[in-house]
């Protein structure tokens, strides 16, 4: 029983943790694009990106 | 149209465009055409990713929309639009008010409380299942309370939307469903309690979250469809441009917002822009393209005074106009109102399952009133907990899931062989539809070059004149400009420099340092008359004089035949001349023609059809298919449709019409799983409840139905797959899609 009385408690609270980090992504707009991501890392880099990213970069320096 | 992007960092601009938020950064909507290339906008969404200043960003193909919060402290407007534009993607920023955060909000609500609703239900389950297992006197009674505890989240604050609905309901006097659904939870808890609190009779707290959960599950899944696919229905307001250029007093020019304009005020329209308010024209005469306000696809000439509507393009050259109405009162906002009046009607009369199910759960209740009228007269100990009982057994949870499941599996399903569902009442529409009304230009057939007619001018080989113009054409998504690249496919394409498309005229750009022009004859040489023929120019002079010629889309006879296998006789319905559409008809074996169609003809057909009982299925991609498409039953718009298509379509195909069989044996499957889902759960909650009603269902029975009819529900849905001969589209189209 008294091992009853610590795990209770410790399954509210992880509930309702789980609740508020979810709270959190869906108000930070977590859930929008759940297709996109998933390819963007297989993709190749094409030349004009990697142009596009140094110049980026490069002002980031200036 | 070229402005320089400096004048987006103007205040009364960014104030048209930022949208504050409260966390102190801005969201910026941008539209962007080119996001349907499914390359073209996973390298766009490197390059922003790499922007300082960027926090987060979306993207909605379907909607050629670009959602993006901020820092703007870091990035401004200017540096944004250059970034895309490196990325070779034109993007347009969008009137704050269209970043319809509304509906992002209502679909952020609905899923948090169905995350409240899943994580407590298992916790009420979890505790629940203690009880199951026989735990008997304060063991039991910590657990009835936890219960409570867990189920209290659920019904207090994730079942608010069936409370708000219900009483709504009432209000109006027209009660629906959540009536009786949120009498039933309020009931169930209720009753719960109180045998909690007494210490004695069962509890059912791990049902009514459950109930709670799989009801939301469905009415999330509805909502999400809805809204994913309505911004995609804005391409009106869209096109309304927010940038105007401003005559001051001595006759320079200014960039404007176009909400700062007032009437009075005299504004210049670059060549292939949009007119920002409607007004009187002021230069000598013009030539616009007024297709996105009456669908009527051909130029109309304009003369000094006569009025120009908000949304007309200008051709051919710059316009002078003086504003007569602000932005707000012009013609194209009225029509876009409008057009999302008819929609939100359309869209919200058709909720198919609502009637049968208000129908059940009215039963229901009648029946659980009958139940404690018996048991109160034969033994009124029991009448509370067999009451309890009816209800919780014959709540409607699979019912309540077959159809959002159904639809939102069908969806998918189709989305993965090239069709999106713009209107999820299209889906079911589609399994009834018996006749297809099809346009012929641009879906049936499409421009195609024949080298050998390629007449050349000052001795320019053939094959290097399509070589440049193809070089021309790369860029652009024009059938005209693709059927080039056709043509030009075995031939080495040289490089184009600043290659700019003019709307209503062609291509312009550089190759080797010699500017040359490509398109319409008014545009590329001036002199020539307009005719079928493409020219390519140079400074000088016309080079070649390019003819095009109609063929059928690949894959046209095989869509067009199995159509007629599925069901669906298919008639031609075009506005082009009787002997182009009686080839057309020949060569498809189509009997039921008909050529010279205006918009009016097209929709006067449609009418006519559905009078007779017979249920259409419009396809065309033209702004004079507009009308049509808005009344059919089902409107499929090809990719490379007008936006004012895209704005009626009810299923875009991202291929063509070879797609539109298998999406038809596809409805027709759903459809069927859906009846059977809804029969089935129906069997389950009315056979269950005599066994209820006789106090012989304890609450683990119950629950374990319930979840088993849910679950089959689910199942069952997943039947829905691909018709074994549709093709998957490549990955490359997939990208975007997705």
């Amino acid at each position: 029983m008294n091992a009853l009385l610590v795990l209770i408690p410790i399954t509210l609270v992880l509930a309702a943790l789980a609740v508020g980090i979810f709270f959190w992504a869906v108000g930070h707009d977590q859930f929008e694009d759940l297709d996109t991501p998933k390819i963007l890392p297989l993709l190749d880099d094409p030349p004009e990106v990697q142009s596009a990213q140094d110049q980026v970069r490069d002002a980031r320096k200036n | 149209m070229n402005i320089d992007p400096a004048v987006w960092s103007r205040p009364a601009l960014v104030a048209e465009v930022l949208r504050r938020r409260r966390d102190g950064l801005a969201g910026i909507a941008l539209r962007i055409s080119a996001l349907d290339q499914p390359l073209l906008a996973l390298r766009l969404e490197r390059v922003l990713q790499a922007l300082p200043g960027v926090v987060r960003m979306s993207f909605d193909a379907a909607a050629q929309r670009v959602r993006l919060v901020v820092d703007d402290r870091k990035l401004d407007l200017p540096r944004l639009l250059a970034a895309c534009a490196g990325a070779g993607c034109d993007a347009r920023p969008l009137h704050r008010d269209s970043q319809d955060d509304g509906d992002r909000r209502l679909l952020n609500r609905s899923l948090q409380r169905l995350l409240v609703a899943g994580v407590f239900a298992m916790q009420a389950m979890m505790f629940a299942l203690v009880l199951y297992l026989g735990a008997r006197d304060t063991t039991a009674q910590l657990f009835r309370w936890l219960g409570m505890l867990s189920a209290a989240p659920v019904v207090g604050y994730a079942a608010w939307p069936f409370y708000r609905d219900a009483l709504a309901g009432l209000r109006a006097g027209r009660p629906g469903i959540d009536v009786p659904v949120a009498l039933a939870i309020g009931l169930i808890f209720m009753a719960s309690t109180v045998n909690a609190m007494r210490g004695g009779g069962e509890v059912y707290f791990d049902s009514v979250s459950m109930f709670v959960f799989v009801l939301l599950l469905g009415r999330h899944l509805a909502l999400r469809a809805r809204v994913r696919h309505r911004a995609l229905g804005e391409a009106v307001a869209d096109a309304m441009p927010i940038l105007a250029q401003r005559r001051r007093g001595d006759g320079t020019l200014e960039a404007a917002a176009a909400a700062e304009l007032v009437p009075g005020d005299r504004v210049h329209v670059a060549e292939g822009a949009a007119v920002p308010c409607d007004g009187v024209l002021e230069s000598r005469h013009a030539r616009i393209d007024e297709s996105l306000l009456t669908g009527e696809s051909r130029a109309c000439v304009r003369r000094r005074g006569e009025a120009v509507a908000a949304g007309s393009i200008a051709l051919d050259a710059p316009l002078d106009l003086e504003i007569t109405r602000d932005v707000a009162a012009s013609a194209t906002s009225m029509l876009a109102k409008l057009a999302t009046a008819a929609h939100g009607l359309r869209d919200g009369a058709a909720d198919a399952d609502a009637p049968a199910a208000r129908l059940f759960v009215w039963r229901v209740l009648a029946l659980a009133l009958a139940t404690a009228a018996f048991w109160l007269w034969r033994d009124p100990a029991r009448a509370f907990d067999a009451t309890v009982a009816v209800l919780v057994v014959a709540c409607p949870c699979a019912f309540g899931l077959a159809s959002p499941a159904v639809r939102t599996r069908g969806m998918a399903v189709l989305a993965r062989i090239g069709v999106l569902v713009v209107r999820p009442q299209a889906l079911d529409a589609l399994a009834d539809v018996d006749r297809a009304l099809i346009d012929k230009t641009g879906t049936l057939t499409e421009p195609a070059l024949r080298v050998d007619d390629i007449e050349t001018f000052r001795g320019t080989p053939r094959m290097e004149a399509l070589a440049a113009a193809a070089a021309l054409a790369q860029g652009s998504r024009h059938p005209l400009a693709q059927a080039v690249l056709r043509a030009a496919d075995a031939v080495g394409i040289p490089h184009a420099a600043d290659v700019q498309a003019v709307a209503g005229g062609g291509l312009r750009g550089c190759i080797g340092g010699r500017e040359l022009r490509f398109g319409r004859a008014g545009f590329a040489c001036a002199a020539a008359a307009d005719d079928d023929v493409l020219w390519l120019a140079d400074a000088e002079g016309p080079l070649a004089r390019i003819p095009v010629v109609e063929t059928l889309r690949p894959h046209a006879t095989e869509a067009v035949a199995a159509l007629r296998v599925a069901g669906i006789a298919p008639a031609i319905i075009s506005g082009d001349a009787p002997g182009r559409v009686r080839d057309v008809a020949a060569q498809l074996g189509i009997d039921d023609w008909a050529a010279r169609q205006s918009p009016e003809d097209k929709l006067a057909r449609v009418r006519a059809e559905q009078a007779a009982g017979v249920r259409v299925l419009a396809i065309g991609d033209g702004s004079n298919d507009a009308a049509a498409l808005a009344a059919a039953d089902v409107a499929a718009v090809p990719s490379g449709g007008t936006d004012l298509a895209r704005t009626h379509a009810g299923l875009a195909l991202l291929r063509g019409l070879e797609d539109l069989p298998a999406a038809r044996e596809l409805a027709v499957r759903a459809r069927a799983i859906l009846l059977a889902n809804r029969r089935w759960s129906l069997l389950w909650n009315l056979g269950a409840i005599p066994f209820a009603a006789l106090g012989l269902v304890p609450p683990w029975l119950a629950a374990l139905g319930m979840s088993a009819s849910s679950l089959a529900v689910v199942l069952n849905t997943l039947r829905i797959r691909e018709p074994q001969r549709a093709t998957s589209l490549p990955a490359s189209l997939r990208a975007g899609t997705a």
